[in-house]
């Protein structure tokens, strides 16, 4: 197996030229990538592929075209090979009927597994108070937790988690980014995300999707790094906008600057240095800046940037 | 086993909970209301006539479609709508485990339903005439009917959301009028497989029935066949359309 950022050294999930389309949509478009022990962030914006790429993986649904191999076998051919697999999905899928601890047990049943860590699990969670009560009244955090817990109850080596995170406070993200990362030192741990900052805080190797397709592979460090030059837009507010765009024309930062009534449009590839040189030649021209906000910073468009560049 | 039975156990509660069991157990009361009013003051004979051409009716082409309808096609139509069938295929145990354990719970809540319903109106009976001889054939025959609709609308529920509807077009437009009209098309009508076995068990109600069973012969051995060999099927196909079927 090749060892670039998109391919894991030792991998249990490996994803082979993988195209998915429902109708005329291409979900996922001739991905190939692999993860291996350790904990992996898949990061993208909504609708980027994300989740159908998961549960491509999980075997839910059927590649159009390219392979899958989890744990060494087709989930969709061999379904003993669930023993070894967790699944967190996005949806809020659980049985509003079952108290959290029957749902657990409810798994561990399904999985011919003893009860014997049901308590764990709900404790890994913090849903001991709760383990009683039915999950139709939870609130969505506490539904996310209950699915993550029925998910690590049968102790899986590979662990796949669509958004775990969504819903839930700060308290409880940090403590079940905690509990994955602890997962991660000796299980294969899928998160897919689309918050930047989540991941960064969980994973050590990330891959970004966007369109269905493979933005960006690598350590943090390397996401941000690729990120680093993409040129961001921002918009400047300000009494005198014609005499601030002069000087900033001349600055190595700046690749263009546009006017619009008071706007300016500024085109810059390092936004940090923009943040102080604005402010810098406002006051030696002694000119009021009365707003300066990016125009165009979401994570969207900077894996569309991405995927441009490969 | 346990994995089955626990599969079981949950379906039973997501079928018979809320407002479902209410409505059909008002549903239920129909064949036996109906018994109960129509033999007031009726000779025995007459009441059995009655109940053979009335409330026999009324359960098998009303009562037992619409609430195995109801049933079968929730039982995995239901993980369907709700997001977890996920949860159920991402476990260890064999598709066909799964379809089986779902026939089963679906099974159990239709015929649990309708074998109640036909006990009631056959008691309704029996405390106007003192005769308990239609008991047991309308929970047979309740009980073979139940599976066999459970079986096909399981398949069904999982194949389209629009189960219920499709079925009710099957149970009102086929089974009531078209293989009705035309008795050499019994052989493919569901609830004339529990009406033979009912005959079967009781050939004194033969003579009242000659229209809906048509061609068919009474008799339980043969519905007891044709109800095993419609279950293995509709287990074996809802089993195929999972492994072939994306779930999303």
């Amino acid at each position: 197996m090749t060892t670039t950022p998109a391919f894991a050294p030792e991998p249990t999930v490996v994803v082979d030229r993988v195209s998915k389309w429902f109708g005329q949509k291409v979900a996922v478009s001739d991905l190939s990538c692999s993860f291996g022990p350790g904990l992996t962030g898949l990061l993208g914006p909504n609708g980027a592929g994300k989740t159908t790429l998961l549960r491509v993986i999980a075997g839910l649904l059927r590649p159009s075209d390219g392979s899958i191999s989890l744990l060494g076998a087709d989930p969709r051919r061999n379904p003993s090979i669930y023993r070894s697999v967790g699944l967190v999905p996005e949806e809020d899928a659980v049985y509003g009927f079952l108290t959290a601890r029957q749902f657990v047990r409810y798994a561990t049943r399904l999985s011919g597994e003893g009860t014997a860590n049901v308590d764990d699990a709900i404790h890994a969670v913090d849903l001991d108070d709760a383990a009683d009560r039915p999950l139709s009244g939870f609130s969505k955090g506490m539904r996310q937790r209950a699915k993550v817990a029925a998910a690590l109850v049968t102790d899986p080596d590979v662990l796949l988690l669509d958004e775990p995170l969504n819903g839930t406070d700060p308290m409880q993200r940090a403590k079940l980014i905690a509990s994955f990362r602890t997962l991660a030192e000796e299980r294969t741990v899928i998160v897919s995300s689309h918050v930047l900052a989540e991941v960064e805080r969980m994973a050590d190797r990330v891959l970004a999707v966007v369109d269905g397709k493979l933005a960006a592979a690598g350590d943090v460090a390397a996401i941000r790094h690729a990120m680093s030059d993409i040129p961001y837009r921002v918009r400047v507010e300000s009494e005198a906008p014609r005499r601030i765009a002069g000087p900033l024309m001349a600055s190595d930062e700046v690749t263009s600057v546009s006017v619009s009534g008071s706007v300016l449009h500024i085109e810059t590839t390092d936004l940090g240095s923009l943040g102080t040189i604005v402010p810098r030649v406002a006051r030696d021209i002694d000119v009021r800046v009365t707003g300066f906000e990016p125009e165009d910073e979401s994570l969207e468009s900077v894996f569309r940037y991405l995927v441009r560049r490969r | 086993m346990k994995g089955v039975l626990a599969i079981v156990r949950v379906t039973l509660r997501q079928l018979l909970g809320g407002k479902r069991l209410i409505v059909l157990g008002l549903l239920g009361l129909l064949p036996a209301v109906v018994i109960w009013l129509t033999t007031a003051n009726r000779s025995a004979s007459a009441a059995f006539q009655d109940y053979n051409e009335i409330a026999i009716v009324i359960l098998f082409l009303i009562v037992l479609p619409l609430t195995a309808l109801v049933l079968g096609s929730a039982a995995l139509g239901d993980e369907r709508r709700d997001g977890t069938l996920s949860f159920l295929l991402v476990r260890p145990r064999p598709r066909s485990a799964i379809t089986g354990a779902k026939l089963l719970a679906a099974w159990i809540a239709a015929a649990g339903v309708t074998a109640a319903s036909g006990a009631a109106a056959s008691t309704a009976l029996s405390i106007r005439t003192s005769d308990w001889s239609t008991l047991v054939p309308t929970i047979v025959g309740t009980a073979l009917a139940a599976a066999c609709y459970a079986a096909v609308f399981m398949v069904l529920g999982h194949l389209t959301s629009r189960a219920v509807l499709i079925g009710l077009v099957y149970v009102f437009i086929w089974e009531s009028g078209i293989s009705m009209a035309a008795p050499s098309l019994a052989n493919v009508s569901l609830f004339r497989i529990g009406l033979t076995a009912y005959a079967g068990l009781l050939p004194e109600s033969t003579r009242f029935l000659s229209e809906p069973l048509g061609s068919l012969a009474p008799g339980v051995g043969g519905a007891l066949a044709k109800t095993l060999g419609i279950g293995l099927v509709a287990v074996l196909t809802a089993a195929s359309l999972l492994k072939r079927r994306d779930t999303t």
